[in-house]
């Protein structure tokens, strides 16, 4: 999957504590243009913080992290351009219209008002909320504030997207048409750093799966590299072993025998 | 979104902006975008005035339309600009009242500008540099502290004008503004010290209790005010101490008294230098402190720590105890625990509880104190202790309200055989909870202060509160328990429910005031009270069973 281009992001052994607790243990990874990359782990390994370093939320991190070749705690906020970021939990300015705030945000990359609103509208129209486009956000279904977070992420058209759980909420015919969208745009040199719980879809989209445990990378490859090196079936049992679950026939039956005592 | 004036008058500003460091155009955008959601909501002070809100109505800004207490409010202080001429003492209770309005009001109201946490996710991550953040974040908390400290300032301004001229106007403005700078520090100091040693949820409680804090001292506030009027003619003198320089209000009394009646000393005058430098000194540590509060903002975000299994057992005897099945006893707990930890429950039923604790001493005292405490042991004057009572139509009424109406859909799909005990639990649970405690204490002071004879009336009286509480949800329309938006609390209009209620509490009181003149007569209406009680006990939960209850889900 290597290609010639310079990484758009390199972290080196970069190490992440919070009062006395180790969330990320030497962490390196290069990504490269055109890559989608299903960035996976158990709750807690550490996956937000990564992100959240990169996109300059937050400080106080040992090791060198570079996006575009920048520093993000140089001060410098140019870079930020560059990016679309998708946050996990939705949030947004939700007292604002879909026009309102999607025009907002892509001033604050730096586009003219008229531009984004037309972009704006033209994105939502063909993600069926062309009537809603004026409706406050506060209005919206979790599948359709979902989409203005798509948008919001896609406006300025960045070279490198930070999703996490991007599909969540969508139905499913949306959830084809943001599969197909992120491939096109990784055809065209974009970098996707995509974070999920749900192995099914990284397996499908992802052209290379960074799986996180512990704060360390503990698989790095395409499915298949990882397939071959793991002799396991699913992204999902590869999941379960490497990251050294495997009683959940245990658990389960556990929790049967508690519903059944009452 | 509108153009904003304030925004024009922003504009005057750019190149002072743009000196520092900051990118205007983007400081301005948003700004702007904040001010246009500050228009679509609403502020604590105008929550309880106007009922009626219509739906999306042409944007005006709620807050600009509350101004008017605040106007109201600085009319009454300004007699402090009028009465003497004592500078010092006038301008420091002038400028401590206008203190504690402004950082109340900042507080309950501008707390969500300062610690919205969707700005990290959604600005932080903007191509947009620090500088401007921050700068955007305080700008947008001077508009409207311009506004607030206008609204409050104008009336003591023009008293001040006429009555001492337009050096003593002038000195007012720029302490004014020094004010300003130095409450916005001093919240942002406050949150920075609560984050730092606690976590998001007690820093929410502390916001809800300054909210609640608030609308009982303003109320009480009009009752006291109008009584300062018998201190105007008390001769006040002040001597310099110590502990006058830390309180800021004095400093601003001393730079008046320094400089418009010179010749004091030069204790006023240092006071005087402190109301200029400590503003501003702490004015650039807060643009310093900035970035470190938004990082502890995260907090906000995370699950708080601790659990609530304190009173578990405790809770479970009390409950099983007082309630006859063990559907109702389950819903006894909920309401207890919903009663404790719903803030938006709080912030509106707390000041009618905050009355509840205040109104009979304050009738105590400005009916039966002529006579001084020995003269009020032998009246009757204890039975300002029905205004205890005032609380529980508010709170019956409230108990069907949540900001998290929409899990009522548990009622509807657990297999709950009869509703009667959701409502017996529920009420009996507020009762317990909120009036026993009010009642048991208030009564103690009374006994106190009236003589230990009066306590079986205290008791009868609080025989007649269960009965009052039970009457008034029977006239009540019936609704699940916090199953209903707290919005819809406007519409339906049981005023005048609510006005023959607090009737039915003055003829309770009068009825045992009759009672107490009739040998034995006290101890009919106790019987009076527990026959009612239990009549009303029988026929308020009857009904339910059969009845269809107005649906518990909102539109969805």
């Amino acid at each position: 999957m290597m290609t010639t281009k310079d990484p758009v992001i390199k972290l080196t052994n970069l190490r992440m504590s919070y009062g006395g607790h180790h969330v990320l243990n030497g962490v390196d990874l290069e990504v490269y243009p055109g890559q989608i990359i299903g960035y996976i782990g158990p709750n807690g390994a550490g996956k937000s913080t990564t992100v959240k370093i990169m996109l300059g939320l937050v400080e106080g991190y040992q090791g060198e992290v570079r996006v575009f070749g920048q520093n993000p705690g140089d001060g410098d906020v140019s870079y930020k351009k560059r990016i679309g970021y998708v946050p996990e939990i939705a949030e947004l300015y939700d007292t604002l219209t879909a026009s309102e705030y999607l025009t907002f945000i892509g001033e604050l990359y730096g586009l003219s008002a008229d531009d984004a609103e037309m972009k704006a509208r033209r994105m939502m129209t063909e993600f069926g909320l062309g009537d809603a486009f004026n409706s406050r956000i506060s209005t919206f279904s979790k599948g359709m504030k979902q989409k203005v977070l798509l948008v919001s992420s896609l406006l300025h058209n960045p070279d490198v997207l930070f999703l996490d759980e991007p599909l969540s909420g969508l139905d499913a015919n949306s959830v084809m048409v943001v599969k197909e969208m992120l491939a096109l745009l990784a055809a065209q040199g974009k970098a996707i750093f995509y974070s999920s719980h749900i192995m099914d879809v990284v397996e499908k989209i992802s052209s290379r799966i960074v799986l996180l445990d512990g704060g360390r990378i503990v698989a790095d490859g395409s499915f298949d590299e990882l397939k071959a090196q793991n002799h396991e079936g699913s992204l999902e049992q590869i999941f379960n072993q490497l990251t050294g679950f495997n009683e959940h026939q245990d658990i389960a039956s556990r929790l049967v025998s508690i519903v059944q005592g009452v | 979104m509108k153009e904003m004036k304030s925004l024009q008058v922003l504009d005057r500003f750019r190149g002072l902006f743009e000196k520092i460091g900051v990118e205007y155009p983007v400081m301005r955008r948003i700004v702007q975008v904040k001010l246009a959601m500050d228009a679509r909501r609403k502020p604590t002070l105008a929550k309880s005035s106007n009922q009626k809100r219509k739906q999306d109505t042409a944007e005006s800004n709620q807050f600009l339309r509350s101004l008017w207490l605040y106007v109201l409010f600085g009319g009454f202080s300004s007699m402090f600009v009028l009465m003497g001429d004592n500078l010092l003492f006038q301008m420091s209770i002038l400028f401590g009242i206008m203190m504690f309005m402004v950082m109340t009001s900042m507080i309950s109201d501008f707390s969500s500008v300062l610690l919205d946490i969707r700005d990290r996710s959604i600005l932080a991550t903007k191509p947009i540099n620090r500088r401007t953040l921050t700068m955007a974040k305080t700008v947008h908390i001077f508009i409207y502290l311009f506004f607030l400290t206008g609204a409050i300032a104008v009336i003591p301004l023009a008293v001040g004008l006429f009555r001492q001229g337009i050096g003593f106007f002038a000195l007012m403005l720029l302490e004014l503004i020094l004010m300003d700078l130095l409450i916005v520090v001093l919240t942002a100091l406050l949150y920075l010290v609560v984050l730092r040693f606690f976590d998001g949820e007690k820093l929410k409680d502390m916001i809800n209790y300054v909210q609640i804090g608030m609308t009982i001292t303003i109320a009480v506030g009009y009752q006291v005010l109008v009584r300062l009027f018998d201190f105007t003619e008390m001769d006040i003198v002040f001597k310099p101490a110590w502990w006058q320089y830390l309180v800021p209000p004095v400093w601003v009394g001393a730079s008046f008294q320094t400089l418009l009646h010179p010749g004091e000393g030069m204790t006023y005058a240092g006071l005087a230098v402190l109301s200029v430098v400590v503003p501003l000194a702490a004015f650039l540590l807060y643009l310093k402190l900035m970035p470190a509060l938004e990082r502890n903002l995260q907090k906000l975000a995370e699950p708080s720590a601790k659990s609530g299994q304190r009173s578990g057992k405790m809770l479970r005897r009390i409950s099983d105890w007082l309630c006859s099945s063990p559907q109702e006893s389950a819903f006894f707990r909920f309401t207890w625990s919903m009663l404790g930890t719903e803030r938006e429950f709080k912030l509106k039923v707390y000041p009618s509880l905050g009355f509840s604790i205040v109104f009979p001493f304050i009738f105590l005292f400005s009916n039966g104190l002529d006579q001084g405490l020995e003269g009020i042991s032998g009246s009757r004057s204890y039975l300002f202790i029905y205004f205890s009572g005032i609380m529980l139509p508010t709170l019956i009424m409230m108990l069907r309200y949540s900001s998290r109406y929409k899990a009522a859909w548990i009622y509807r799909t657990a297999p709950i055989t009869s509703e009667a005990s959701i409502y017996k639990g529920a009420l009996l649970a507020s009762l317990v909870r909120l009036m026993l405690p009010l009642y048991v204490v208030e009564a103690a002071i009374f006994a106190v202060l009236f003589g230990a004879s009066i306590i079986p009336d205290l008791i009868v009286a609080g025989l007649a509160m269960f009965a009052y509480a039970i009457f008034c949800f029977l006239c009540m329309r019936k609704g699940l328990p916090f199953s209903e938006p707290f919005e819809a609390a406007g519409q339906q209009n049981q005023s005048f429910v609510f006005m023959g209620l607090m009737l039915l509490l003055g003829g309770f009181g009068l009825l045992h005031w009759l009672a107490t003149s009739l040998p034995f007569g006290v101890v009919a209406y106790g019987l009076l009270m527990i026959a009612g009680t239990w009549l009303g006990w029988r026929l308020a939960f009857r009904t339910q069973g059969t009845k269809k209850v107005a649906r518990p889900d909102g539109n969805d």
